[in-house]
């Protein structure tokens, strides 16, 4: 293919994402060249890595044209839950004073299946019961929110932040193999099995179809309800993860983690390509939006601007990138 | 599913939800006994909640019932409570105020139907309006006090560590981790700690003010970004919560700080549990204790003494008054008194 302006327009246009976050880089580097580092890449990608588990939960429900408001409080809920099952045995502030030390994927199994669960439920009452996925999912949200401050609330914790986390548990978050975060490896997994699922399986393809047209899914043998409900299950179960990591990044874990989580994990998706209609996103676009916001709050902090700011440039950065989307798909059609 | 059973299904869940939702919690026998009505400012602060739990306790044997209302951190939910309780015709009301420029007509509502009322740990009413009624009170924490101790805390070892100023500019180098925008403890708490080192004579540098939100991930992520950039100028970590405290120091061992590497003191508030340990295991420097314990005991007391129609002073009450306001010390908490963070 010759060079021409309009293919360089093009291939700058295809890759718009790529160029953003480049760009930022550099710009970054230009102002403070200390931010060439290892230590900042890794810090990056620790930071992301919660964020790109949830997101990719959060790009099952876009690409079936759902909605889901609730991940951020399954995160949460997620957290205390797994926090509470995997304190050490000598931590003198225990949530359930007389449970042994259990093997760190006890805590770990059991906060997914609760995310599982969630979604589950989100899925049932978008599909059978066609309540809208934004009240759905906004009422589960409330419903998780107080059942996690109820658990949270009981005796002996009384709303104790968690901790005294085993060392197990703490080394999903803090520790690392072969010199690599072992978070960022659980994520980097994660990403790679989200990718072959949604590429390489049929169920996967179904999603896109249901998302694109649920009639037309339907008129070709698709079981609608079952796609829609496995879309929020999996996200459900996404967010467990994202959980369950957030508490062992932190070594804590309260009721208000995950606090506003999800709309993170939707501009990352929409950022990243993902339509809200539906049938539209793809995983390393998820991954470049995941990034490019962390690469804004970690980069505006590291050159010293007022965290007041990084709202602003997020904000500025949803709208751009949404406006330029649609004038790009508009010229494909 | 059967449609009509479906149906009946969802009717029932609208039905208990809505018995369970509607209207407010009581504790204590009421009968015979003088009511109490509570707007507690967030059921879902950890503060708040162990407060409330005391109250409701002292209540079980005492002489006045409760009704206790959760205005979810919403200043219309809290107006709606403050009305509902006003139109049940409580015998007293606590009003754990969000929107403190509202108090002049909730003591002017108090002061229409006689009652006593009680401005519990929040920002105090004007002396004018303290004034403008005989039965009003204000029970708080002093918040300036745990600023100081921050301030204290950090400038005591300043002085005694040579090398507590790492890059050698003469400057206490600092970072404060901010909880919340416009909320009167995070504003005193970042004021007043600073205010208190440079009342001890040593010049400051703010090296930067973040927002976290009380939120532990946030400060984390930001302290991360930080010590990244300049990790070396970093003297001291200012956090306004325990929470935000304890995510700057993972993030200092995330970056090879503290145990065996550079020692960056980091000071908090609240003296939560994990705080303390933190403090037992030296990487927190100090905490102060906002006792809930003490201040549901005390909003009791004055309940208790109120309805026994005795004076409101301080060997009545048990703490510290000036006026009408009754004040709770915080306690500092360091490795020499762990054993005082217990409640």
């Amino acid at each position: 293919m010759e060079l021409t302006q309009s293919n360089i327009k093009k291939i700058l246009m295809d890759n718009l994402l790529y160029v953003v976050l480049l760009f930022m880089f550099v710009i970054l580097i230009i102002i403070s060249p200390a931010f060439l580092s290892w230590i900042v890449i890794r810090d990056i990608l620790m930071q992301s890595s919660t964020r790109l588990i949830i997101a990719l939960g959060c790009m099952f429900i876009l690409i079936v044209a759902g909605a889901d408001l609730s991940g951020g409080r399954v995160v949460g809920l997620a957290a205390v839950i797994a926090g509470s099952l995997a304190q050490s045995s000598t931590f003198y502030n225990k949530f359930f004073p007389m449970l042994p030390e259990l093997p760190v994927i006890v805590p770990v199994l059991i906060a997914i299946g609760i995310g599982l669960l969630a979604g589950f439920l989100n899925g049932i009452i978008v599909a059978k019961l066609e309540v809208n996925p934004f009240i759905a999912t906004l009422g589960i949200a409330l419903v998780v929110y107080g059942f996690n401050c109820l658990y949270f609330n009981l005796p002996p914790n009384n709303s104790q932040p968690l901790g005294g986390f085993t060392k197990g548990f703490s080394a999903l978050g803090g520790g690392a193999t072969l010199g690599i975060p072992n978070i960022i490896i659980i994520a980097a997994v994660c990403t790679i099995i989200v990718y072959l699922f949604q590429r390489k399986t049929c169920l996967g393809k179904e999603l896109f179809a249901v998302g694109g047209s649920k009639d037309a899914a339907r008129v070709s043998g698709i079981n609608v309800e079952k796609i829609l409900v496995l879309a929020y299950s999996l996200a459900g179960a996404l967010y467990g993860l994202g959980g369950v990591l957030e508490a062992a990044r932190t070594g804590s874990a309260t009721s208000t983690y995950g606090a506003g989580y999800e709309m993170d994990a939707i501009a990352s998706c929409v950022v990243g390509g993902c339509s809200l209609m539906g049938g539209v996103g793809s995983v390393p676009g998820v991954v470049v939006g995941v990034l490019i916001f962390n690469v804004i709050s970690y980069g505006l902090t590291f050159i010293g601007i007022s965290s007041y700011w990084q709202n602003v440039f997020k904000g500025v950065i949803i709208i751009c990138a949404v406006a330029l989307d649609v004038r790009k798909n508009r010229k494909k059609n | 599913m059967n449609k009509k059973l479906l149906s009946l299904v969802l009717i029932s869940g609208l039905i208990v939800s809505g018995v369970f939702a509607s209207g407010a919690q009581e504790s204590g026998d009421s009968a015979g006994k003088k009511v109490a009505g509570f707007v507690w400012y967030n059921y879902a602060d950890t503060f708040i909640t162990s407060a409330r739990t005391v109250v409701a306790n002292e209540a079980v044997n005492g002489p006045v019932a409760l009704l206790s209302t959760d205005s979810q951190n919403d200043i219309a939910m809290q107006a709606n409570n403050i009305n509902a309780l006003f139109a049940k015709k409580v015998d007293y009301i606590c009003i754990n105020n969000i929107s403190p420029n509202d108090s002049a007509s909730m003591i002017q509502k108090a002061k229409d139907q006689n009652i006593p009322i009680l401005f519990v740990n929040c920002t105090s009413p004007t002396e004018e309006e303290l004034a403008s009624y005989d039965k009003v009170y204000h029970i708080s924490s002093a918040a300036e006090q745990s600023g100081w101790i921050q301030g204290d805390a950090v400038s005591e070892y300043w002085k005694a560590h040579s090398d507590a100023d790492r890059n050698g500019n003469g400057k206490l180098d600092y970072i404060m981790l901010v909880g919340m925008q416009g909320n009167y403890d995070s504003q005193m708490r970042t004021d007043k700690s600073i205010e208190r080192v440079v009342d001890n004579g040593i010049e400051v540098n703010c090296l930067q003010e973040m927002l976290c939100d009380w939120q532990r991930g946030k400060a984390m992520n930001q302290v991360a970004s930080v010590l990244a950039a300049n990790g070396n100028d970093i003297d001291a970590i200012f956090a306004n919560n325990d929470d935000m405290a304890l995510g700057a120091i993972e993030a200092l061992k995330a970056s090879g700080y503290l145990g065996d590497g550079p020692y960056i003191p980091v000071v908090g508030v609240d003296a939560t549990k994990v705080g303390v340990q933190a403090i037992e295991e030296g990487t927190l420097l100090a905490t102060s204790l906002n006792n809930p314990v003490t201040l549901g005991k005390t909003i009791y007391k004055v309940l208790t003494l109120l309805d026994e129609g005795q004076p409101i002073t301080d060997e009545t009450v048990g703490a510290t008054m000036t006026g009408k306001h009754i004040w709770l010390d915080y306690v500092a908490i360091t490795k020499d008194n762990i054993e005082d963070a217990a409640y």
